[in-house]
């Protein structure tokens, strides 16, 4: 067995900030306020291993990120990144991990994309050669070349994205950090960044670390799943079991002109709504969307039907009432 | 009347808007602040090795220093929005107050209030009382340099960026132009001889701003008040109408703006 | 599952070289960007020349009238304060730069990479200036041609030149200083008018520090404010090579204290970021 690409073992992060005190007694004294954004995790990734980590808002999932990039030192705990301690050897693990901020961009604005790419090629001390090799490779698997040319704040966010996914991948990393890469993507959009990430991790033995709010990226990208919350790990499971136990799950939303529609099946529970909306719950393990369907479409009457996943946070809620 | 009291009712808010951070606007008054002291030394040291230049001495560089950061800064308080307005105007920002029954341009430029403005409107009075050598008879005089240097100085700008209806890459363009009055608003009128004087007394109306309101207080006439009203007369009826022809084009829907 | 592992394929070579190179890029990077943006750079000409316009006004009205009792103007002031304009127009807003990706939390991309963020963005910022230095420099030379004026002699172009081009870097730093306090201080406005205030006086923007009074011309001439405009412009109105000696060796003292001093700032920054996410 090789190492570890991450070893986490009690990584921990505090934040402390000064609190005043409302109206003058505040500009006199203020009191100090501690708050535990990671308290203590432990877990390992393996070489090649596509993993994501996910949790509400503020569960320290972007702060756990950091501190594994080498951009914030812990309060307490160790970890290990491709051999590295990665606040101490920063600069030395950047050659060797690559970063994708969906909220933040990366590159040049005014520039386009292709004077980016030629920039992060003298940043990260690619020889010319491999460099041109990789953006060509990376330029028809990703279709950009009619985008190169174009200054990157002109271009829709999607096409943004994959240069910004290109240009985390240009010096070959062996580590790929992903927070929020689909964030704001039309559903084309996604799908195209989700194929892309999967297969190329899986031609180069990459190993992945993405943050996601949405569940298909988990579902398509990642082998496993590790949850939290309030800085802690609830959950560290493989995707296919998380899909069976919580992801197994679609909300239809059916309009109808009269009342509303009862659908008798196992596995459909019927949610509270107002008056002509239906709103059902169908465990897909027991029972196909389509059969759901069909049966509301034979009560009569029905003027829209919708079908979606439910969102992250009910999947965690779920999570969370099931872990206790 | 109605109009007048929204007017000042839009004015006050901005005002407040510009005081709610009032860290913020303690340094941005006080740099203003240095910023305005520091010129007036260059100035004074001027004075000191040289004297005068084409008549003019300390005391008239101050009294039209004084006028311009007095009224750039009224300007600034009192009429802000015009310092973007070319922005406003670009980015369809008209169309609200289009919907609203009441006059367009007051209400544009009563939309902002600047915090620095404050700064210019104390070092602006400190130097005219303590550098310009003015008496109490010379106050009318001052007050009505003011207000027409103002009117003047605010009309250029409505002007500029009312340009902004007819071209896109006006938004530069007339911030510039706004600039470049305040350059030539800022040394002696004395020096300016030719072509420069022709400028200053047109496109860029440094002349009616503040070198004939100095003028005025100096020698003060009627001929020098009349030219003087004549000039902010003539310039807010460029403005208006300007503004009015973009205005009319821009519901049209001719216009680059929206 | 095929696999072609990915290796690092950067060849580490002498880090300082590296980082050399990675600044060139930037440095590239920087005249693109403001070569691109021609009609800024064309409005910043036009700026240019209006305000030789005035200045020129100005010293021309003071050299002709001769008033009792007045300090003689040395040469042709109107020539000095091209020169120092000339530096202070070409000077790009680093310090709004700094404050933007500090205070906007952006840096974090540029911590993840493998080269110092500090060094790159003074390179791209030097970039910009390259291009406003040419830019604004031929606006200059067509302004003296047409005003029919005495042009420096050759010999003095070439010392305005070098000295120009480092008293760009002096000012980039000096206004780096004021971005750097990003890392402490919301705006960095106050700090900003301060160095500008004195690059005005102590640098002798308007008027050769020569012509101040004695204690105040001897703390311009040693301060990094001369170092930025005066010992150029100087070369303006009385070229010297031994001026030129002297100015030089101040620039590059100064280029190396404030270099030191912005490291400084920088690492003590990047330590306060490091240590608590952000600002």
């Amino acid at each position: 067995m090789t190492t570890p690409a991450i070893t986490v073992r009690q990584l921990r992060k505090t934040y402390s900030y000064g609190r005043r005190a409302p109206g003058w007694r505040g500009i006199l004294s203020s009191e100090t306020v501690t708050l535990d954004a990671v308290a203590g995790v432990d877990f390992e990734v393996a070489r090649g291993e596509r993993v994501a980590i996910i949790g509400p808002n503020g569960a320290g999932k972007s702060t756990t990120l950091k501190m594994l990039s080498g951009v914030l030192e812990p309060t307490g705990g160790s970890a290990e990144v491709l051999g590295l301690t990665p606040w101490r050897a920063r600069q030395a693990l950047a050659y060797r991990i690559g970063v994708v901020f969906g909220q933040r961009s990366q590159l040049w604005a005014e520039l386009p994309a292709r004077d980016s790419f030629r920039l992060l090629r003298r940043v990260y001390d690619q020889e010319a050669a491999s460099f041109e090799r990789r953006l060509g490779e990376l330029t028809e698997r990703f279709g950009l070349a009619e985008i190169l040319n174009q200054p990157v704040g002109r271009m829709s966010l999607g096409q943004r994205m994959r240069c910004e996914i290109t240009a985390s991948l240009l010096h070959g990393p062996e580590l790929l950090f992903l927070d929020e890469p689909t964030i704001g993507l039309d559903v084309t959009a996604k799908a195209a960044i989700r194929d892309f990430v999967r297969d190329h991790a899986r031609d180069h033995g990459q190993t992945v670390l993405l943050t996601s709010h949405d569940t298909r990226d988990i579902e398509l990208v990642c082998e496993r799943v590790i949850v939290v919350n309030r800085g802690r790990i609830v959950v560290d499971q493989p995707t296919d079991q998380l899909r069976k136990r919580f992801l197994g799950r679609k909300v239809i939303t059916l309009q109808s002109a009269g009342a509303a529609i009862a659908v008798d099946l196992p596995g459909v529970t019927t949610r509270p709504s107002q008056a002509h909306t239906t709103i059902l719950e169908v465990d897909t393990r027991q029972v196909r969307v389509e059969q759901v369907i069909a049966a509301a479409l034979a009560a009569g009457g029905i003027e829209d039907v919708t079908i979606e996943d439910p969102p992250m946070e009910e999947v965690i809620h779920d999570i969370y009432a099931a872990v206790g | 009347m109605r109009l007048v009291r929204l007017y000042f009712e839009e004015v006050a808010a901005a005002i407040r808007c510009a005081f709610a951070d009032r860290a913020n606007f303690a340094i941005q008054v006080g740099g203003m602040l240095l910023n305005n002291g520091v010129f007036l030394a260059l100035w004074w040291m001027f004075f000191a090795g040289f004297r005068s230049v084409g008549g003019w001495g300390l005391a008239d560089m101050a009294l039209m220093l004084g006028l311009m950061m007095t009224l750039f800064g009224l300007c600034g308080v009192l009429l802000g929005g015009y310092r973007d307005l070319a922005a406003t105007i670009l980015r369809g920002e008209i169309d609200a107050i289009l919907t609203q029954p009441t006059g367009v341009l007051p209400r544009l430029l009563a939309r902002e209030s600047s915090a620095t403005a404050w700064g210019d409107i104390v070092g602006g009075l400190v130097v005219l009382t303590l550098f310009a050598h003015l008496g109490w008879r010379d106050l009318p005089a001052v007050a009505l340099a003011l207000v027409c240097g103002m009117a003047v100085f605010a009309s250029a700008g409505i002007a500029f960026a009312s340009l902004a209806f007819w071209a896109a890459g006006a938004r530069s363009f007339a911030r510039d132009l706004t600039d470049f009055t305040l350059l030539f608003s800022s040394y002696p009128g004395s020096i300016y001889r030719g072509a420069v004087k022709v400028v200053a007394f047109t496109v860029l109306p440094a002349g009616f701003v503040v070198m004939l309101p100095v003028k005025l207080v100096r020698a003060p006439g009627w001929e020098s008040a009349g030219l003087v009203v004549l000039g902010a007369a003539l310039y807010m009826a460029l403005a208006c109408g300007l503004f009015d022809l973009g205005l009319r084009r821009y519901r049209r829907g001719a216009s680059s703006a929206g | 599952m095929t696999s072609t592992p990915l290796s690092v394929e950067a060849v580490r070579a002498p880090s300082f070289a590296r980082t050399l190179a990675a600044m060139g890029a930037a440095l590239r990077v920087g005249v693109g960007q403001t070569a691109a943006a021609w009609p800024v750079l064309g409005g910043r000409c036009l700026f240019y020349a209006l305000i030789m316009v005035v200045l020129s006004a100005l010293w021309d009205r003071v050299a002709a009238e001769r008033v009792a009792g007045a300090i003689a103007v040395p040469g042709d002031l109107a020539v000095y304060v091209g020169v120092t304009e000339w530096i202070t127009l070409s000077i790009p807003a680093l310090h709004l730069k700094l404050e933007d990706e500090i205070r906007g939390g952006l840096l974090e991309p540029h911590l993840l990479r493998p080269k110092p963020y500090f060094a790159l963005a003074f390179a791209q910022g030097f970039g910009a200036a390259l291009v406003r230095l040419a830019a604004l420099g031929v606006t200059g030379l067509v302004l003296l041609e047409v005003s029919g004026r005495a042009a420096p002699p050759p010999s003095a172009l070439g010392f305005i030149l070098v000295l120009g081009l480092l008293g760009v870097a002096c000012g980039m730093l000096l206004y780096a200083l004021a971005g750097l306090m990003a890392f402490w201080a919301r705006r960095t406005l106050p700090f900003q008018l301060v160095i500008q205030k004195l690059m005005f006086l102590m640098g002798g923007l308007f008027a050769p520090v020569s012509l101040y009074p004695g204690w105040l011309r001897q703390a311009s001439e040693a301060s990094p404010f001369a170092a930025h405009l005066y010992w150029a412009g100087a070369q303006a109105i009385a070229p010297s090579a031994a001026m030129f000696a002297r100015g030089l060796a101040w620039q590059v003292a100064w280029i190396v204290l404030l270099t030191l001093a912005c490291l400084a700032l920088w690492r003590a920054g990047l330590a306060k970021v490091l240590r608590r996410g952000g600002v």
